[in-house]
């Protein structure tokens, strides 16, 4: 083999080496902390200290947003059906906020309560129009009353 | 068909609810995006064909032959 | 057998059958396309969440699945090539690698301007959109890598190995949504039933546009492998005889 040949060689294999463990490592290191956010039941297990700035992620629960009358503050709860969290944000909500959807906050615990800096809107990967909806909500209505006649509650 | 178009108005297609600005630049740089995967082939291969061919007719005057069909010993790369 | 591959691999063979081919996925490309984006535009009908924002769905969703294919097209070419040298793979890997940047770069872009009003903001370093990132800038690494060595046959074997290690990400990109919490969605579920959410009519120009987007990147990787087998091959006689005989 000529010697510019080799030379090339070994660039090019020092390059692939190089490229794979920088992968390797960064995919390994990224493990650990690749997740978005928490969700409300890591925040209730205390896996967030007080203070350290975090995003947490779960639904809207329905009928908890109260709004202020007299500036943008909002307080909701976020859910993920297990346990609940208290979230309190002063700004402009996105425009798919809505009650029983999806939201990932960012900001930070502060004695139960969780102080938001931003506010996003996570949506789900249902899309339909608006007549379905209400037809499967029509549906799921008529479901729900004979059993819930049934069960007498 | 029409019936199935769930716009009422042209104004109302070009508002998209109030996402107008947003849809309508997704579709714009769609429509870049395709037009010059298509146009800059294209032009690279006329280009290319020009300079082969002026490339060729020089070759062809220095050996003194006109043919273009000649190899052009010329060329180095 | 040996023959037939050998055959398969002649640039000369690839040029005639892709010439034979271009009309017609030229046809399918301004059909499936024409039908895709009127349907997409102008029947979908709203949706209950999003308003006419999924009129963006039928330009990202096909895009940036097809982005995924770039990097395996390019590792099986790359080992193509490595193994049995053959020319046609190395310009075919090299062509895509360009392309695939537009196509990563169109699907971000895009997914962008749908996060802004949708989520409210137009980038978050979530998995998906983080290894899709990755995936932007190890193709703009393939196609530096190919310009900066200057002997073909080196840079034909170094961005073959950059381009098998880079099919790793692909997965990665793949299922990111659903093995860790992201801001992005999982993939959407089709169903046959049109009463339920995900139904045909959501799902069908979104096949269409998917195969009008598949059909446009093909076409495209044909015209840029066909300037490169002109270009390799320009002191062969049947190229030469071509330059002839177009008018330019």
């Amino acid at each position: 083999m000529k010697p510019h040949r080799r030379k090339k060689l070994t660039i090019i294999l020092f390059i692939a080496t190089g490229l794979s463990v920088a992968i390797g490592l960064s995919l390994y290191a990224l493990s650990n902390t690749i997740d978005l956010f928490f969700t409300p039941s890591q925040i209730a297990a205390g896996e967030a200290t007080n203070g350290q700035r975090i995003r947490i992620g779960g639904m809207v629960k329905e009928g908890s947003v109260v709004r202020a009358e007299d500036s943008l503050n909002v307080e909701f709860i976020a859910t993920d059906y297990t346990h609940d969290l208290v979230v309190r944000y002063d700004g402009i909500l996105p425009d798919l906020f809505r009650e029983g959807q999806g939201v990932v906050v960012e900001g930070a615990v502060d004695n139960g309560m969780f102080i938001a800096s931003r506010v996003l809107a996570k949506h789900d990967e249902n899309y339909m129009s608006v007549e379905v909806k209400a037809a499967m909500d029509a549906a799921e209505a008529a479901r729900a009353m004979p059993a819930g006649a049934s069960n007498g509650s | 068909m029409f019936d199935g178009i769930v716009f009422a108005s042209f104004s109302e297609f070009v508002q998209m609810g109030r996402y107008g600005f947003h849809v309508w630049s997704v579709y714009a740089l769609f429509t870049i995006f395709i037009i010059a995967n298509l146009l800059v082939p294209h032009l690279q291969r006329k280009q290319f064909i020009r300079e082969q061919k002026s490339r060729a007719l020089r070759d062809g005057q220095i050996n003194g032959t006109a043919s273009s069909s000649s190899a052009a010993p010329g060329e180095s790369v | 057998m040996w023959l037939w591959f050998s055959k398969l691999g002649s640039p000369k063979w690839f040029y005639d059958l892709s010439g034979k081919w271009l009309p017609w996925l030229v046809a399918f490309m301004v059909v499936t396309m024409t039908v895709g984006l009127l349907w997409a535009l102008l029947f979908v009908p709203e949706d209950y969440q999003q308003s006419f924002t999924n009129r963006i769905f039928y330009v990202h969703v096909p895009v940036a699945s097809i982005s995924l294919a770039v990097f395996p097209l390019m590792a099986i070419a790359g080992a193509i090539t490595l193994v049995w040298k053959m020319k046609l793979a190395d310009m075919v890997a090299k062509c895509a690698a360009p392309i695939g940047v537009w196509f990563t770069g169109v699907a971000l872009a895009t997914g962008a301007i749908w996060g802004e009003p949708m989520w409210g903001t137009w980038w978050v370093w979530d998995a998906r959109l983080t290894s899709m990132l990755l995936q932007f800038f190890l193709l703009i690494g393939v196609v530096a890598l190919r310009s900066a060595i200057e002997s073909p046959d080196a840079a034909a074997r170094a961005c073959a190995l950059l381009s098998i290690v880079g099919a790793i990400n692909v997965p990665i990109i793949k299922y990111s949504v659903e093995w860790w919490n992201t801001l992005h969605q999982p993939s959407t579920p089709l169903t046959m039933d049109s009463n339920s959410a995900n139904g045909p009519e959501i799902w069908v120009p979104l096949l269409i546009m998917i195969a009008a987007v598949y059909c446009f990147f093909v076409i495209s990787l044909i015209l840029s492998t066909r300037n490169e087998i002109l270009q390799r091959e320009r002191r062969s006689q049947w190229v030469m005889d071509i330059i002839a005989s177009e008018r330019v």
